[in-house]
């Protein structure tokens, strides 16, 4: 037969493909007799197009269905215990391959289950409480000094009242406010944390009281309740109802009687408490009309039937009627435009990062791009793990074309393969799984310290997760699975059984997941590096002042200015101390008046020994001293930004006027050189001084900081013997700023760790691979007088190459992520081109490790033994 | 009395295939239908009417006489069996009951 004269082949191959086997030899038989014809009598077009639609109108129910086979269809179940056989015993003869699935596989799954767990806690929290979609925190929305609108879960004593008095739809309130006192039990005090709270508290919100009625316990206004754990820490028992807990008020102590015990309270509560007592008692003590401060939590709970988006628009018309004449009254001091009020639903405040108002008894907010990160992470391992899979069963299929061949051969259908290497990817994730369970149980304490949770593995035994998890286990067999099963099941059996069969075209697929894998792991690699630089930086970089051998010693609030002076007598004999100089306790901000406008600063009070202990140079004038009687009263210290942003040429002598409320000119006596007073996280502020006292900072002598401090405990006791001893030494209190930052960099070191590990046994396995398939190839070089290094790199530069390419990959991405990470840093390293040079040299020189071991080995295998296998 | 279904068109591709007598197979007998019929007829039609005379034993078919044209593939003969020859009769003695009971015109 001619050649040309061949139908469109596309047309011929759509038929074979869709027409049922035992039909297709007549019919297309009959088509190409046909086309013959045709083409002679018509020609070529004619022809063609004739022969297609010929084609697609045999696209019938008749030709589209399948002959049945004549013989019996095994089921499913019949070849079930031989899948299992068959893919424990090969599971077994490749130890290695079955290792490095098996590693991958639960180390990825390990990561997942513990996002689970981490991601139920943080949307199961505060779902215990039954009221849960009818409380609401009152949130307000507020113009800054500088004019910014800032939205905040703050409002104040007189809210909650007023809401309730006029808005119908309010059934009840809750006020609740924390502070830190120094209480007495029996003889001994203790600092603690305390929550007052309306006496309904127990009502609106779910937690169960060990012993007192819920409605009663806090209607007295010398009640507390007390959680078992603390009853515990101060009583050594939890039947305490009835026992008296004093209260430091000033400079007395003042008595409440326990009574009632409350359960710990549950982890995934925004509501922490230890110590609960009546609000009324500081309504009664410290009454407060105004609606524009901004200080407690105002909870309420809404009827049943009332909608909160009907409700909330009332709340600012109670505002605007109750508080039109302060709102006046504070806009002609300078308060600028009006503030909002809102509700918050109480399950949204966990991971609100708007309202990121978490205080007052609220604890554990947190951000849900850290839940999205952890996420991200766990799903790349997992991904990593299962290409790992993927491409060893793909490489590893070649050893297996012979039993794939006699199975077709004695009647096996492709369904059937394809079911019996889902069940061996099954078998591998299944035991995968059961270690992945064991590793998150072993580590929990470890990422609960990361990831700052109390995550316990009980758990686990809840309901929807144990679902999760065994879908996590099915999507994973699947996924590992599907492609091999698809390729291997694909085999012909022929050719299978009659030569050595390999693999046609580049293996487009492998390579390129290679290089999925190796990027992801470059890309963490990367950021890990650009992680550990920031936080080196942000812990070595100078402060502008010196935060060493630096003892902060609390004296509770309010000025002790006699009080600091006998401790500066006290302590001056004492060898180990350098200097005592005091400093109000933590960071105020004000406003003040500069050179006709507002300017908003930091500010605080000092002695005239602070600034030399410290060691923060001053740039221009003096210190305060004692020399100037009228510092305490006139001068104030300012810092070099001040100076900027008020504008002065020559500060010294320049004045602020009303500076906290209070209406007299300030004059400059000093500037201070900036220093980072606030953390390496924002901008150096305007800050101003003024003579005071507060709290202790000593100075101790360098190597006698343990003496000093024993010295210093042993004054407190003596000048203070009520008060617990409570210090701090500010390095430390430096470091902690950078807490959450030392938790990304081990998070993140781990991850990176984790996915170069998974990553580099899977290109284990394929290097042990490609040089058992090259093991012939290598001896005849040998032969020809390859070098043991030669081939070594011949084995090995494939893979390198694809590591190199990964890398390139990884680039952008990684350089984009952390710049976005380092935005949100004042002070910030710059991304350099070292870093990236250092991680693709890290990630080469492992890469180079792990193919590198194989391919020597393979090169100094003696040409004779590897010829003569086969 | 059950008989099997002949549709109109199934009945003219059983005749053609007793016709040819032995030589059927699903392009002649599409060419003979339309020199016959002069209408024209999908090839794709006949196949799958052959398919159903078959299934219901009107036909019998074996492979065979493979040429040149059609790449060496194999044509599917097909014969009338006797249950085809009788239903085509019935079929016909029918007819001709009714034709012999229709008033005579004009």
């Amino acid at each position: 037969m001619n050649a040309s004269i061949r139908p469109p082949k596309w047309a011929d191959q759509l038929l074979a493909w869709f027409c049922a086997p035992h039909l297709l030899e007549e019919i297309q038989g009959d088509l190409h007799e046909r086309y013959h014809k045709q083409r002679q009598e018509r020609g070529k077009a004619a022809a063609d197009a004739a022969y297609v639609g010929c084609v697609l109108s045999f696209i019938r129910p008749f030709t589209l269905k399948r002959k049945s086979p004549p013989y019996i269809q095994a089921s499913f179940t019949d070849m079930l215990q031989n899948y299992f056989i068959i893919a424990l015993r090969h599971m077994k003869r490749n130890k290695v391959f079955s290792t490095i699935n098996i590693a991958g596989l639960s180390v990825g799954l390990a990561c997942c289950m513990l996002i689970f767990l981490y991601t139920k806690d943080e949307v199961s929290f505060d779902r215990f409480h039954e009221k849960k979609d009818r409380i609401f925190r009152v949130s307000a929305t507020l113009p800054d000094p500088e004019g910014n609108v800032f939205k905040t879960g703050s409002t104040n004593m007189i809210v909650g009242p007023s809401l309730q008095q006029e808005i119908p739809e309010m059934e009840a309130y809750v006020r609740m406010s924390s502070d830190r006192h120094v209480i007495r039990v029996v003889t001994k005090t203790f600092n603690q944390q305390t929550l007052w709270v309306d006496q309904n508290f127990f009502s609106v919100f779910s937690f169960p009281l060990l012993s007192g009625n819920p409605d009663k316990v806090l209607s007295d206004i010398r009640a507390v309740v007390i959680t078992e754990q603390m009853a515990l820490t101060y009583f050594g028992t939890s039947k305490v109802v009835g026992k008296t807990i004093e209260l430091e008020m000033g400079e007395t102590f003042e008595p409440f009687t326990v009574t009632g015990v409350a359960k710990n309270t549950p982890q995934n509560s925004s509501i922490q408490f230890d110590l609960l007592f009546p609000y009324q008692y500081i309504a009664e003590r410290f009454p407060d009309k105004e609606w524009l401060g901004f200080y407690i939590n105002t909870f309420v709970v809404l009827h049943p039937q009332a909608q909160y988006q009907t409700v909330e628009p009332k709340l600012d018309q109670v505002f605007m009627s109750k508080a039109t004449e302060e709102l006046k009254r504070a806009q002609q001091n300078g308060f600028k435009g009006v503030p909002h009020f809102g509700l918050q639903p109480l399950l949204q405040i966990h991971l609100d990062t708007e309202y990121g108002d978490i205080r007052n008894g609220l604890q554990y907010g947190s951000n849900p791009m850290y839940s999205y990160i952890l996420s991200g992470i766990a799903i790349f391992i997992l991904l990593i793990a299962c290409i790992n899979f993927i491409n060893l069963t793909t490489a590893h299929s070649l050893k297996r074309s012979k039993e794939i061949g006699i199975r077709k051969v004695v009647g096996g259908n492709r369904g059937q393969l394809i079911r019996q290497f889902l069940n061996e990817s099954f078998v591998c994730c299944f035991i995968a799984f059961v270690l992945a369970l064991l590793m998150v149980v072993l580590v929990l304490p470890f990422f609960n310290e990361l990831a700052n949770k109390r995550l316990s593995f009980s758990y686990l035994l809840d309901g929807t997760l144990a679902g999760a998890y065994l879908g996590l286990f099915l999507l994973t067999g699947l996924i590992a699975g599907f492609y091999p099963a698809f390729v291997l099941s694909g085999f012909n059996p022929i050719q299978s059984l009659s030569k050595r069969y390999t693999f046609s075209g580049k293996n487009y697929l492998t390579k390129g997941l290679v290089i999925a894998q190796f990027s992801l792991a470059a890309f963490l690699m990367i950021v890990t590096i650009v992680v550990y630089s920031q936080f080196d930086y942000l812990t070595t970089k100078d402060l502008g002042y010196t935060d060493e051998h630096l003892v902060h010693v609390s004296l509770g609030r309010g000025d002790h200015s006699n009080l600091v002076n006998v401790f500066k007598n006290e302590l001056a004999n004492e060898a180990s101390v350098e200097r005592v100089a005091s400093k109000d306790f933590g960071q105020n901000f004000t406003i003040a008046e500069v050179e006709g406008k507002e300017l908003f600063f930091a500010f605080s009070r000092i002695d005239e020994n602070y600034l030399p202990t410290l060691q923060i140079p001053l740039a221009k004038g003096r210190n305060f001293s004692k020399n100037y009687p009228a510092d305490a009263e006139n001068s104030i210290v300012v810092n070099e930004t001040f100076v900027k942003e008020a504008g002065w040429k020559d500060p010294i002598g320049k004045t602020v006027y009303n500076v906290n409320g209070n209406a007299k000119n300030l004059t400059v006596i000093g500037v201070v050189k900036d220093y980072h007073f606030l953390s390496l996280k924002e901008k150096i502020q305007p800050l101003l001084f003024r003579l005071g006292t507060g709290d202790l900072w000593i100075k101790l002598k360098p190597a006698q900081t343990l003496k000093g401090l024993q010295a210093i405990e042993q004054t407190y006791h003596k000048l203070v013997p009520y008060r617990p001893f409570e210090f701090a030494f500010m390095d430390e209190v430096n470091r902690k700023n950078y807490e959450a930052e030392a938790k990304w960099k081990q998070i993140i070191t781990v991850a990176a760790m984790l996915s170069i590990f998974v990553s580099c046994i899977g290109l284990f396995g394929l290097t042990i691979l490609s040089t058992e398939r090259r093991t012939r190839e290598i001896g005849i070089r040998k032969v020809f007088g390859a070098s043991a290094s030669q081939i070594a790199t011949l084995l090995s530069a494939h893979f390198i190459k694809l590591v190199l390419f990964s890398f390139v990959m990884a680039v952008p991405a990684a350089w984009y992520s952390s710049r976005t990470w380092l935005e949100n840093f004042a002070y910030q390293i710059d991304v350099s081109w070292w870093m990236f040079a250092l991680a693709g040299v890290l990630i080469l020189v492992i890469a180079l490790a792990t193919v590198s071991v194989q391919a020597i080995k393979a090169s100094i295998i003696n040409p004779a033994s590897s010829l003569r296998s086969e | 009395m059950k008989r099997t279904y002949l549709g109109e068109f199934e009945e003219v591709v059983l005749l053609i295939v007793a016709v040819l007598n032995g030589q059927a197979y699903g392009l002649m007998i599409t060419e003979e239908l339309e020199k016959q019929t002069g209408r024209s007829v999908s090839l794709s039609a006949v196949h799958a009417a052959l398919q159903r005379l078959e299934e219901k034993g009107f036909v019998h078919s074996r492979m065979g006489g493979a040429t040149q044209e059609r790449g060496g593939r194999r044509k599917r003969f097909f014969t009338v069996t006797v249950a085809g020859s009788r239903a085509l009769q019935e079929i016909q003695e029918v007819r001709m009951h009714l034709w012999g009971m229709m008033p005579k015109s004009g």
